[in-house]
């Protein structure tokens, strides 16, 4: 039972130094790191409710949630060199054409 | 059998306007003849028509149309001799036409528009009820506009042309205002059971109009009859809607003629002569000692004041058409002046008094006009100033002319009875407006002064334009010529019945005496029983004024004894105030017109629209305060993901708190 | 005989889709003109067999659509309905005819043409009120590309003008409808977005929207005429209509001025009118109703005689002609009911040809500023004389069917409007004269050199105005064939309003 809580603890610890990590770093790496501190705070919670529960399918979820975010690390990364190539900076205060 | 085609008077000239306005081109003198074979035509039926219902027969028939209307042809005497007075004139100016506008590049559409005229004026005088009447008018109106901006490259002939629509228009909104009133009133008394049509009776019909006339209240009727005479005086050019009538002499001289004589103007006076009854059955309460019902009165007040108002107006003008188109609304006056006073005391006899002067006007102003049309083809100007001594090279046209100046003047020989039309015609209204006054006395007499100083200026202006034109030496280098005998064999055959149309007065007048009678109105005469035997100076009168006339004009512009420029020069303020014409166009077009309802009205109106309602209102107030809040709004959206992730973290933090506080975890 | 009405519907919009797909502006052109020409060949099957006598819907047809919310497809006419579909068929023919010569994305063109066409057709048919409103906004979409592509200078201002307003009012009466929808259903237990039982159900409403200030009724009535009105359109929301007209290219305007604004007028006698005898305040209503229409009428006069141009000048006095349409609604007498209606099919085949005549103006002299034209009627006879005959047509003359829908209106108004009638009557002759002054100084007078070398309209354009006289000229002279079908049903609107026991 306990045992359940640390789990839990961990991840949410690992969540918030990832969301720590995306507002306060402006690098776009720092941040697309701390995006996958967030992820895996995530799957550590899929697999301890998983084994919590005696069901398999979180761990089945977790594998499969790492694997999109390679992808999508994959994605990202891509996207920071082509930004670095046009803009010469990933520093993302600089990077706001989301704005209308 | 002439009666059953009736309805062909009309549709021969209409089927000649469309077959002329599109064929015109391929056909001799731009088809010219297929108007006149038309005129004819009506001409022969309505001739025909007359000797099958001589002397008490009417024709009717009537057709529904739409919404309880319907379309119908009435004949009755008062028609018909309209029917023949049209058709024949406008028969013999289409003839002469085909001289005039020999050299007229546009002569087919100058011939369809004519024939579409002759057709609506013709379609005013058969029609059956008020509403196909005001149609007709309507389309009157059209064609007059159509034909005096005939020249439609000079700007001024456009500019008349508009002028003479919208001044007539003015009138005619009048005139369906009272149509409106009558239609609602007649609605009401049958609603109420007091009255209900006939079978095979529709709502508008003169004769239904006439019947329900009796029980319409009093004062309503007195405001339709006034609503009506509106209409005829925007079509009869009364004061004060008198203004675009000298214009109109921007069209081709034969149109002045059309529009003049046979057409158009005369349509006023036969409007107020076909409602006769319900004008004569208006309350008296204006002038009780006048014995006058309301609504005459006022037609007789008008009437004579323009009959002298335009003729002091003829005095001083030096276009020739122009001294004619006053003279023309000065005699129109007259015939108004016919219908309101003789109206009160002999009753129905005075449509006969007034159509009497119509139809002789017709022919010697028609006779004026074409012999005009004669003078300026010959000397290419309208201005009397510039001609002189023409008698010498235009023998028939001066011979015709003096003959219409005889006309017009009223000129004859009294107890023998001999004499010219006008002579005849217009004596009759003299004397009328004389009994009026012996009868009622006091102010009854201003009629009477109205008439005779008329009748003195109109000898005056039309023997000052005679002398001018036909004697003396020629005042400029032209060289004038006589006219084909296509233009002169039409001046003959009026001039002929300018001289001797006034034999048929008694007769004329018994036949429509019993007009209204065929309808079964009966309109009561207040004449007393024995004859009034007018004082010999009386009866000279007319006369008199009118050789002194004569005389005054052959003094100063033949003999030349007086000399005019001091009284003739613009620092003489009544010479200003005539020639100026009493400022009406200065009032109508600049100050009504452009002032008033294009700078003021339509300009403030712009303004309301384009400033406060667009800018204002559209732009300022709403639109803007959306943008701004969108600007407000726009500002949150930085476009740092960093701030996004922020607010949401804040966002769910917040919701995490407030489910806490209302216990929902 | 069966589902001829969507039939009629279905082959413009089939057209449409051909059009678009053609690859030739040659091909564009045939299809739209065959497509809408069968259209035409069915409405006058229509209205050959239409049954001038019944007041009740005929061609009736129906099929399901989205039942579990009552929505279905029903189509049919009735006096009201018929002689605009007739209209909407006679002018997009006419119009496709006109804008013969079109070159720009020809295709595009005639297909928006052909769908302003079904959208019209449906608005004037269907007989629900959810597949209403969807043909009503059908008809916005191409109405305003074909502003913003094929417009003038100023084409996106006013683009999203006409749209924004007549989007607007369409949101305003979307909720009027909603409303009266979920109120039938609330009572019926059933949905069910028939026109004619929503607006029967509309009596039950009850209650104050706003306490003491306006009921729940009122307020729908007022949303569904603001809906109406904005369309027609009323003083003042109507300054869309000439930013619009001016903008647009001719056959955009033609079918706006003689199509688009004849939705308002057909809402106000297919839904406005059979519910006002059930609002809680008809006489303040209909009192509000006569003097948006003599307002409309008198203010659209006198704006139209201040317009240098001569477009606007006839988009102002659309104005004007359409408040008689309000006029004579809002009388509530059997006859001015039907003049109303006659003043709509009057005014779209009038309106026609005046725009026409601008657009050959404006193609052949290159400017339609009064001012700067002059004395054209020289060297474009033809049109100066079917602008002649149109402008007479619209200024009321006798013999042309304007003047008919003008008296009846006038005359009928009077029983129960008579100050609004006279008033009107003030605006006639002002009429007269902002026609006959624009037609002294832009086609009469001297030919204005400046102007250079200009020519006369392209016979297709000319024979396309020359039909349009020729119908006014027609239904001037014998308005019974469509008048007698619109005073059926007027008197049948009149009887039910009156049995309601509103008499003015």
């Amino acid at each position: 039972m306990s045992d359940l809580y640390s789990y839990l603890l961990v991840a949410a610890i690992v969540f918030t130094i990832g969301a720590y990590g995306i507002i306060t770093q402006r690098s776009g790496i720092k941040i697309l790191m701390s995006i996958e501190l967030m992820l895996n705070a995530a799957n550590i919670n899929l697999v301890a409710f998983s084994s919590f529960n005696g069901d398999t399918a979180g761990q089945v979820f977790a594998l499969f949630s790492i694997a999109i975010a390679a992808a999508e690390a994959a994605i990202g990364f891509a996207i920071l060199v082509v930004l670095f190539r046009v803009r010469d900076t990933i520093n993302l205060d600089n990077i706001n054409i989301l704005r209308w | 059998m002439f009666s059953e085609i009736a309805a062909l008077i009309v549709l021969l000239p209409v089927l000649a306007f469309i077959l002329t306005l599109f064929l015109g081109k391929r056909l001799y003198s731009g088809g010219a003849l297929l108007p006149i074979a038309a005129i004819a035509g009506s001409f022969i039926i309505s001739l025909g028509v007359f000797f099958e219902i001589y002397p008490d027969k009417t024709v009717q028939q009537s057709w529904p149309w739409f919404a309880g209307m319907n379309l119908g042809i009435l004949i009755d005497p008062l028609a018909i001799v309209m029917l023949l007075m049209v058709t024949f004139v406008s028969l013999l100016i289409h003839i002469y036409a085909v001289g005039y506008m020999a050299h007229d590049p546009a002569k087919p559409r100058y011939f369809a528009e004519t024939s579409l005229f002759t057709a609506a004026m013709l379609g005013v005088v058969l029609s059956d009820n008020i509403l196909q009447f005001f149609i007709a008018w309507e389309l009157v109106g059209l064609c007059s506009y159509l034909l005096i901006g005939f020249w439609y490259f000079k700007p001024s002939a456009a500019a008349a042309a508009k002028k003479a629509f919208l001044v007539t228009r003015v009138g005619d909104v009048l005139f369906l205002a009272g149509i409106i009133l009558l239609y609602f009133n007649i609605s009401d008394v049958i609603s109420s059971r007091a009255f209900s049509l006939d079978q095979g009776n529709f709502i508008l019909q003169f004769r239904s109009m006439f019947e329900a006339a009796k029980f319409i209240d009093p004062s309503q009727l007195t405001l339709i009859t006034l609503l009506f005479f509106g209409g005829a005086v925007g079509k009869s050019g009364q004061f004060p809607l008198h203004g675009w009538l000298p214009d109109a002499m921007e069209g081709p001289t034969t149109v002045s003629a059309l529009i003049h004589a046979a057409t158009m103007v005369t349509a006023g006076v036969y409007l107020v002569a076909r409602t006769f009854p319900m004008f004569a059955a208006t309350p008296v309460t204006i002038a009780p000692e006048l014995h006058i019902p309301d609504s005459l009165l006022i037609v007789a007040i008008i009437g004579g004041f323009t009959a002298l108002f335009a003729a002091t107006m003829g005095l001083v003008m030096n276009d020739i058409k122009r001294v004619l188109a006053y003279s023309t609304v000065s005699q129109l006056g007259y015939m108004m002046l016919a219908l309101g006073t003789a109206g009160a005391i002999v009753g129905a006899k005075a449509v006969g008094i007034s159509l009497f002067h119509l139809i002789s006007h017709a022919f010697f102003k028609a006779l004026l006009f074409l012999c005009a049309g004669s003078v300026i083809h010959a000397m290419g100007t309208n201005d009397i100033r510039e001609m002189g001594g023409l008698s010498r090279k235009m023998k028939i046209t001066a011979t015709t002319m003096l003959i219409a100046a005889l006309a017009l003047a009223g000129i004859g020989i009294p107890y023998l009875n001999i004499g010219t039309a006008g002579f005849f015609s217009k004596d009759a209204i003299i004397e009328g407006t004389f009994e009026l006054g012996m009868e009622t006395g006091g102010w009854g007499w201003i009629f009477y002064g109205f008439a005779i100083v008329a009748a003195l200026l109109t000898s005056i202006y039309i023997f000052r334009l005679w002398f001018m034109t036909f004697t003396g030496t020629p005042r400029s280098e032209r060289h004038p010529h006589e006219s084909p005998n296509v233009m002169t064999r039409p001046l003959i055959i009026l001039a002929i019945f300018a001289l001797l149309f006034g034999f048929m007065q008694s007769g004329f007048y018994l036949y429509l005496e019993k007009n209204f009678e065929l309808m079964g109105v009966e309109i009561a005469s207040h004449e007393s029983e024995e004859a009034l035997v007018l004082p010999p100076i009386v009866v000279l009168m007319p006369v008199i004024v009118g050789v002194v006339g004569f005389l005054i004009s052959y003094y100063i512009y033949h003999l030349k004894k007086l000399n005019m420029s001091r009284f003739v020069s613009s620092g003489n303020p009544l010479y200003r105030l005539l020639i100026n014409r009493y400022y009406e166009p200065r009032i109508s077009a600049d100050i009504i017109g452009v002032k008033l309802t294009h700078n003021i009205a339509a300009q403030s109106g712009e303004f309301v629209d384009r400033k406060i309602i667009d800018t204002l209102i559209i732009d300022n107030a709403i639109s803007n305060t959306l943008f701004r809040l969108g600007e407000l709004v726009r500002k949150l959206q930085t476009g740092v993901v960093q701030n996004y992730a922020s607010v949401t973290l804040l966002g769910i933090f917040l919701l995490v708190v407030l489910l806490k506080l209302t216990g929902g975890i | 005989m069966a589902a001829l009405i969507s039939l009629m519907i279905l082959i413009p919009l089939i057209g449409a889709i051909i059009t678009f797909l053609t690859k030739t502006r040659q091909q564009a052109r045939a299809v739209a003109l065959l497509s809408s020409g069968i259209s035409l060949l069915i409405s006058l099957f229509l209205f050959l067999s239409f049954d001038s006598a019944s007041s009740s819907i005929q061609f009736f047809e129906s099929y399901q659509w989205i039942g579990s919310l009552g929505i279905s497809l029903k189509f049919g006419l009735d006096g009201i309905g018929m002689p605009l579909v007739l209209l909407s068929n006679i002018v997009i023919p006419l119009t496709v005819l006109f804008a013969w010569g079109e070159t720009k994305q020809a295709n595009q063109f005639y297909g928006l043409i052909l769908l302003e066409l079904v959208g019209v057709l449906g608005v004037f048919s269907s007989l629900d009120f959810f597949v209403f409103y969807i043909f009503w906004e059908i008809v916005l979409i191409p109405m305003y590309f074909l502003i913003s592509i094929w417009g003038g200078p100023r084409k996106d201002y006013s683009a999203i003008k006409f749209f924004i307003y007549t989007h607007v009012a369409s949101l305003v009466m979307l909720l009027a409808i909603f409303s009266l929808y979920f109120n039938a259903w609330q009572i019926s237990g059933k949905p069910n977005f028939d026109m004619f039982y929503l607006l029967e159900n509309y009596s039950l409403l009850d209650g104050w929207l706003l306490k003491g200030i306006i009921t729940v009724k009122d307020a729908i009535f007022v949303a569904l005429l603001f809906g109406f009105i904005v369309k027609m359109p009323a003083v003042p929301f109507h300054t869309w209509l000439p930013d619009a007209h001016v903008e647009a290219p001719t056959a955009g305007s033609v079918i706006l001025a003689a199509l688009l604004l004849k939705m308002g007028g057909y809402g106000l006698f297919r839904v406005i009118l059979p519910i006002l005898p059930n609002s809680d305040s008809p006489e303040i209503l209909i009192t509000l109703m006569a003097i948006i229409g003599i307002v409309s009428i008198l203010y659209g006069t006198f704006l139209a005689l201040a317009q240098r141009d001569l477009k606007k000048m006839v988009a102002y006095s659309s104005i004007a002609h359409m408040g008689y349409v309000t006029l004579g609604a809002a009388a509530l007498i059997p006859l001015s009911v039907s003049g109303a209606m006659f003043q709509q099919f009057s005014h779209g085949l009038i309106t026609g040809v005046l725009f026409m005549s601008c657009g050959v103006i404006q193609h052949g002299a290159g400017t339609r500023i009064i001012g700067d034209l002059g004395g054209i009627a020289k060297h474009m006879p033809k049109l100066a004389f079917l602008m002649m005959a149109g402008f007479l047509a619209s200024l009321g003359l006798p013999g042309m069917s304007g003047f008919i829908a003008e008296f009846l209106v006038l005359v009928n108004s009077y029983f129960t409007l008579p100050t609004f009638v006279i008033l009107a009557l003030f605006g006639i002759v002002f009429t007269a004269g902002y026609h006959l002054w624009a037609m002294q100084r832009a086609v009469f007078g001297t030919f204005n050199e400046k102007l250079g070398h200009i020519h006369d309209g392209a016979n297709y354009e000319i024979a396309s105005m020359a039909v349009l006289i020729l119908l006014i000229i027609f239904f001037g002279l014998n308005p019974n064939s469509v008048l007698n079908m619109m005073t059926t049903n007027a008197e049948h609107l009149v009887r039910f309003v009156a049995l309601r026991g509103v008499i003015t």
